[in-house]
């Protein structure tokens, strides 16, 4: 197998770094939303902490898209 | 053309011309050339939104004092007290963010066998755009830290609650704005990407239902979530 397949199947097994993201900012999502319903007034301080949270979720996924670029697009 | 290398062209970003001055050559890029565009249309825009105005407000000026309210509410909110200083940094990131990720969205149709006039990309596909920011907010927080609790402050700053966290709170310094950057370049460009993706392969209908969603708000979330993430950083600075 020579390095640019190797680099392609190696993209490809980066990429499943979304699984963390995918697993993550649903229950992130499903337990703000049951704390909005349980307390509908702080809504506003819920989402903030929501949104900093689904953020760092995040990244792990986009970091796993970064260096699956990298290993298809450095030669 | 094969579809990898229609999306490399995609993603490419293209010298246009390169300046010489100064025994320099400095390339000017397509990208630096959109944020160019960018800056004059807000800078215009706010120019021209700014003049004239009166007690009683007419729609435009009510329409922007409603604007400048909320970031300067969202700000205080987040940073507390002293956030206010910042409340113009801030709210310039978020105006030039949504210009710059919703930009794609004015290209005008092709399709049917012509091209459209002219392209127009995310300026945040291009990592250089991103890191720009990212430096420049990480500058602000590590001098405001400086101006709001003094020389002596920093360095507490940097060894509480514990002198064991002294080389975390230094990678700090280098992890927030390497996150900040690529958070919003990833995002933006993978976006990109899985639009470019289905205009090639379904180039009838899809491609604007989808870009609902890539281009418009994931657009919109990311700037959220930058600037957002810019307050945190910075009111942790100042607090």
């Amino acid at each position: 197998m020579d390095v640019q397949s190797a680099a392609m199947i190696g993209a490809g097994i980066a990429v499943l770094t979304g699984l963390g993201a995918g697993f993550g900012i649903p229950l992130a999502t499903g337990k703000t939303s049951e704390a909005i319903a349980r307390q509908p007034e702080a809504s506003g301080k819920i989402q903030g902490a929501f949104l900093l949270g689904i953020a760092l979720a995040e990244a792990t996924a986009i970091y796993g898209l970064v260096v699956a670029l990298l290993l298809i697009f450095s030669k | 053309m094969s579809i990898s290398e229609k999306i490399t062209e995609g993603i490419s970003i293209k010298t246009v011309f390169t300046i010489h001055a100064f025994g320099l050559t400095i390339p000017i890029s397509d990208t630096v050339i959109a944020t160019w565009i960018v800056m004059a249309v807000l800078i215009l825009a706010s120019l021209i939104l700014t003049r004239r105005f009166r007690e009683i407000p007419k729609k435009p000026q009510l329409l922007l004092e409603a604007y400048i309210g909320f970031i300067n509410d969202f700000v205080t909110e987040t940073a507390g007290h002293h956030g206010k200083d910042f409340a113009a940094f801030l709210g310039t990131i978020f105006t030039f963010m949504i210009a710059a990720n919703l930009a794609p969205m004015l290209t005008p149709i092709g399709g049917f066998g012509f091209e459209p006039a002219f392209v127009i990309k995310p300026l945040t596909r291009d990592i250089n755009v991103t890191a720009a920011f990212a430096v420049t907010v990480i500058v602000t927080v590590f001098f405001s830290t400086f101006r709001y609790k003094g020389v002596k402050g920093f360095f507490k700053s940097l060894v509480s609650p514990s002198p064991v966290m002294l080389p975390f709170k230094l990678m700090e310094y280098g992890i927030k704005p390497l996150s900040l950057c690529l958070r919003l370049f990833g995002n933006i460009l993978g976006a990109f990407i899985i639009m470019k993706l289905i205009e090639i392969v379904a180039p009838v209908i899809f491609p604007p239902l989808a870009g609902l969603y890539f281009d418009l708000f994931d657009g919109l979330i990311q700037a959220v979530v930058f600037s957002f993430l810019s307050t945190i950083y910075i009111a942790e600075a100042i607090e």
